[in-house]
């Protein structure tokens, strides 16, 4: 061989490789060689191929339910080993709890020990559900998004037409009942946000209550109305601006107790609550209006 | 039996609802219906989840302010996790609705069979 001056490793990496063209003419003559597969009609391969998708198919359940039913026998024999339900002493409610329950009010001014709970002691995991749903409408937007390159003119006419007889028969039991309703919730959701710390509520619930009058508002009169209400940049805004404060406050609130620092827990907790709603808020709308129209 | 059936009561239908949910989303052709199946996937695990922190005879877990005794509210933490099931359950099925939408766009059915084969066709 003629590598001599090579090094190592490039010899090795050669040796590897292979010889791209044979050293004599028989192998390559074989090399060269079509194989025989090839000579077969085009159709031989399609019968095979449907032949064995057939036999996967017919496969398939079987093995899915079976798969299915250990699955379940399993779990059910776990069932009936774990204590019973509803007893104080079963292994889950251990010293966690206890500490969470005992000490929440103390430690985060909350007296609802799941929104101080979630808020504070698991704040790391909340601003994680955050994130999934920032995440998950900005790509249910990037999939839905109506733009020049997946929408044909006939979607178009179609939405068109849908408008206008929108426009021309307007839902009457719909618009009065939106029209009393709205306020309503409207205010009903901002008592569930900022109350959530010393009642049932939260940023979670106030934020779904606060999405479900956006979308009935946007039912009834059309997402014009609202639109010019809550354009677009605006959403972004809010959207953004929520996870933001969100990871703001929570890192003063950590960077406060690892350096012994007293801060005012309930500001805090407002704050956050309000971010978390206003993020979920924003969720549940944005996928009504991407699933309905494809624009906001 | 019967009897540690009737004490787990939750756990058991979970169960149940898990195993319609798994079998719903692998035999189901309709790729809508898997969606279906994965959401009752997801309310087993919730069902499961809030019956493990519910203790008999306790009240919600909200701290009455001065007098903190915590043998008289239930267990707080599996109310939690269960929240953090539901927004990745919601984003999930979120997700794959605008797939399956975008899958009919393109292939203009969602039954598993024929988008193979008409994914199959648009290949060759």
């Amino acid at each position: 061989m003629s590598d001599r001056g090579k090094s190592g490793w490039k010899r090795f990496a050669e040796w590897v490789n292979g010889d791209s063209v044979a050293r004599d003419p028989t192998t390559q003559y074989v090399m060269n060689r079509r194989p025989v597969r090839a000579h077969a009609p085009q159709e031989f391969h399609e019968e095979r191929e449907r032949l064995r998708l057939k036999k996967f198919l017919g496969l398939y359940p079987l093995a899915a339910s079976f798969l299915c039913l250990t699955l379940i026998t399993i779990l059910f024999v776990t069932v009936l080993c774990i204590p019973p339900f509803g007893q104080p002493g079963n292994p889950t409610n251990n010293e966690v709890s206890r500490h969470y329950l005992e000490y929440t009010e103390q430690e985060t001014g909350a007296t609802n020990a799941v929104t101080g709970m979630i808020l504070s002691y698991r704040g790391f995991d909340t601003l994680g559900e955050s994130c999934v749903l920032f995440l998950a409408v900005s790509s249910v937007m990037m999939l839905l998004q109506r733009d020049r390159n997946n929408t044909d003119q006939r979607t178009l006419h179609r939405l068109r037409r849908e408008d206008a007889i929108e426009r021309t028969h307007p839902d009457n039991i719909l618009r009065k009942s939106a029209k009393l309703l709205s306020p309503f919730i409207l205010l009903f959701a901002l008592y569930v946000l900022f109350n959530g710390e010393t009642s049932p509520g939260g940023g979670f619930s106030g934020g779904a209550i606060l999405g479900g009058g956006l979308i009935l508002y946007s039912a009834a009169y059309g997402p014009e109305q609202l639109s010019r209400l809550l354009s677009r940049s605006l959403y972004d805004g809010v959207r953004i601006m929520g996870l933001m404060a969100y990871a703001l406050t929570y890192g003063i609130f950590i960077f406060a107790g690892a350096n012994g620092i007293t801060v005012e827990m309930e500001w805090m907790m407002t704050v956050i609550d309000l971010a978390v709603g206003l993020v979920v808020a924003c969720t549940i709308y944005g996928f009504y209006t991407m699933f309905q129209r494809g624009k906001l | 039996m019967l009897e540690a059936i009737s004490q787990n009561r939750f756990a058991v239908v979970a169960v149940i609802l898990f195993g319609i949910g798994l079998l719903n989303m692998m035999l189901q052709q309709n790729l809508l219906k898997k969606v279906i199946g994965f959401s009752i996937m997801d309310s087993a695990v919730f069902l499961l989840l809030a019956s493990l922190g519910y203790i008999e005879g306790h009240g919600a877990p909200i701290v009455e302010e001065g007098n903190v005794n915590a043998s008289l509210y239930i267990n707080p933490i599996p109310s939690g996790l269960v929240l953090t099931g539901i927004v990745v359950s919601i984003s999930v099925t979120a997700f794959s609705l605008a797939l399956i939408q975008r899958i009919y766009r393109h292939y203009g059915t969602i039954e598993l069979t024929e988008l193979l084969e008409r994914a199959k066709k648009e290949e060759d």
